[in-house]
């Protein structure tokens, strides 16, 4: 295991009626950094973060939080810990206030941490509204807002901006992006939106179907985007052949050859040769793949993004 | 404690207590028109305590099933409507905790609402003019009889209103328990022990024993047997239902 995993799975499956839902997941997340949980809508997203919280119990393998076994030290790992899964969770007849005083009595924590919370998510001036009244943007802070009331070292949030007007979501983006360094938590945010991921993870987990297909830095998944040339000649057998004792190993497809990255200069360099041999170069192209190309390519979804 | 009081603190605003002292008036005033109808009928100058507690005791059979149907699933149900089983999961307090307070409370709500009927049969007896003072022994074994079948009931009950979301469910059940606990007594003995609804009765300290032609109410002790049995459902029932509720994924 990492050793400064916050969070490790260990082949965690969940299989519902035979049908396996979460196949060998194997997570790590980090302390201090904002790993993004990416997947289709029904990829496991959810029920992989239900089974870190304890609210689904795994079919197989386990999960370390915290450098501690979930099943044996249950209650001092869910102390430090934070979440908001699936829709925020609130007693529609009470007030925000009324709400979060329950949460602050179930999680045995300061008063002050009431206001904190209350102003961080800034519903500090509809606290004395009944939740029911509550738009729906209001019930997803105060569900934030409940979530950090503990300033706990482990922030879960299962699709935060869900059904949040464009406005909504950047705001909680901002707040999100700014609770690693001014309160020092490691946040597990999982969504189906790319976007959202590559404007607010540090780090990324893509999962479908059951599979953590990929997981690393960001910037790991942005190198797979780095551009490929592809040329296009009279004679591509003869232009690849021709190119190869000049140490150019090209990859032919369809109608045209591609190289993996390379400077202008050995484009250049590339394009004298052919020319000098008589080949008559038609086309000479950078490809490059975006983040949702790759997620696609990943995935092998088209939907969802 | 923490989680008790928490449930009180969920209840506010949904006028319990309001609703409960309306409930237990609407029972009280069909109870003492009846009695008193009966009583000026029959030409009683000095009637009995155990005739109230025996009246009152066979009206509980339909009353209390309903209100116990109607709280329990005004406590459980914010837990659906607000999507709060995995907030509370979450936190360091465990759903068996959770569910005994749930269960506690109710309790609670259900021995205001038999203590308050108990001194409004102590008032009656009082103003009309009744042979003997209010006889605490027996008010006492009264309370204990109804809230001992509660215990059963509200177990029940709250398996109910946890296990399904819908409330008609659990409402609809409190309803046919009040029709069985109302009929309880025209069934025969070996039957009603099945009923917990007929309990009512047959934990109550005074009953009627028809003559020839009359009715004459005697008290008599607490049924070891029949509390013994309603006991072990209860565990039954709880035991049942806090399994369930804890082992249920969310």
């Amino acid at each position: 295991m990492n050793e400064n995993a916050i969070v490790a799975t260990n082949n965690l499956s969940k299989y519902y009626d035979q049908i396996c839902r979460v196949n060998k997941v194997n997570m790590v997340v980090k302390e201090g950094e904002i790993y993004g949980f990416l997947g289709p809508n029904g990829a496991g997203k959810s029920t992989t973060l239900k089974m870190l919280l304890g609210l689904v119990k795994p079919s197989e393998g386990n999960v370390t939080i915290f450098g501690k076994d979930w099943s044996k030290h249950r209650q001092s790992i869910l102390k430090q810990i934070g979440s908001l899964i699936e829709s925020p969770s609130y007693y529609g007849h009470l007030t925000g206030i009324e709400n979060m005083r329950i949460m602050q009595r179930l999680r045995q924590v300061p008063n002050k941490n009431v206001e904190e919370a209350l102003r961080i998510v800034r519903l500090e001036n509809q606290k004395n509204k009944k939740v029911e009244q509550y738009s729906l943007g209001m019930k997803q802070r105060l569900g934030i807002a409940m979530a950090i009331l503990s300033f706990p070292k482990l922030l879960i949030l299962d699709e935060p901006t869900n059904g949040l007007d464009p406005a909504g979501i950047g705001e909680i983006r901002e707040l999100i992006k700014s609770l690693p360094q001014r309160y020092g938590m490691t946040v597990l945010l999982s969504s189906h939106l790319l976007s959202e991921i590559e404007q607010i993870a540090t780090s990324v987990g893509i999962i479908s179907d059951g599979k953590l297909l990929f997981q690393g830095d960001m910037s790991l998944l942005k190198a797979r985007s780095r551009a490929s040339i592809s040329i296009k000649t009279m004679d591509n057998g003869l232009a690849i052949k021709t190119l190869f004792p000049y140490g150019f190993m090209a990859e032919p497809k369809k109608d045209r050859f591609f190289f993996n990255y390379m400077s202008d200069s050995q484009v250049a360099h590339i394009n004298k040769l052919l020319v000098d041999h008589g080949i008559e170069v038609i086309r000479i192209e950078e490809n490059k793949m975006s983040l949702e190309d790759i997620f696609l390519e990943l995935t092998g979804k088209e939907r969802s993004l | 404690m923490i989680a008790l009081s928490l449930e009180f603190f969920k209840l506010r605003r949904k006028r319990i207590f309001l609703m409960i002292i309306l409930f237990l008036l609407a029972q009280m005033v069909w109870a003492f028109l009846s009695l008193s109808m009966s009583m000026s009928k029959n030409n009683v100058a000095h009637p009995q305590w155990e005739a109230v507690i025996a009246v009152i005791a066979s009206m509980n059979g339909l009353f209390l099933p309903i209100i116990s149907a109607i709280i329990v699933s005004r406590v459980c149900d914010m837990e659906h409507k607000g999507n709060t089983w995995k907030m509370i999961v979450t936190t360091n307090i465990n759903r068996k905790q959770i569910y005994l307070a749930k269960y506690v409370c109710v309790l609670l709500l259900l021995l205001f609402y038999v203590i308050l009927q108990t001194a409004l049969i102590a008032l009656f007896g009082l103003t009309n003019d009744f042979i003997s003072p209010a006889p605490i022994i027996l008010l006492g074994q009264y309370i204990l009889g109804t809230m001992i079948t509660s215990t059963t009931i509200v177990a029940l009950q709250q398996w109910v209103s946890l296990s399904l979301k819908n409330q008609a469910f659990a409402l609809c059940l409190g309803m046919v328990g009040g029709f069985i606990g109302m009929t309880a007594d025209l069934f025969p003995a070996i039957i009603r022990q099945f009923f917990i609804w007929s309990y009512y009765t047959g934990l109550s300290p005074a009953t009627y024993l028809f003559t020839e032609n009359a009715a004459t109410y005697i008290s008599r002790p607490l049924d070891p047997f029949m509390l013994i049995i309603a006991l072990i459902l209860t565990a039954i029932l709880y035991a049942a239902g806090s399994w369930r509720i804890s082992s249920k994924e969310i």
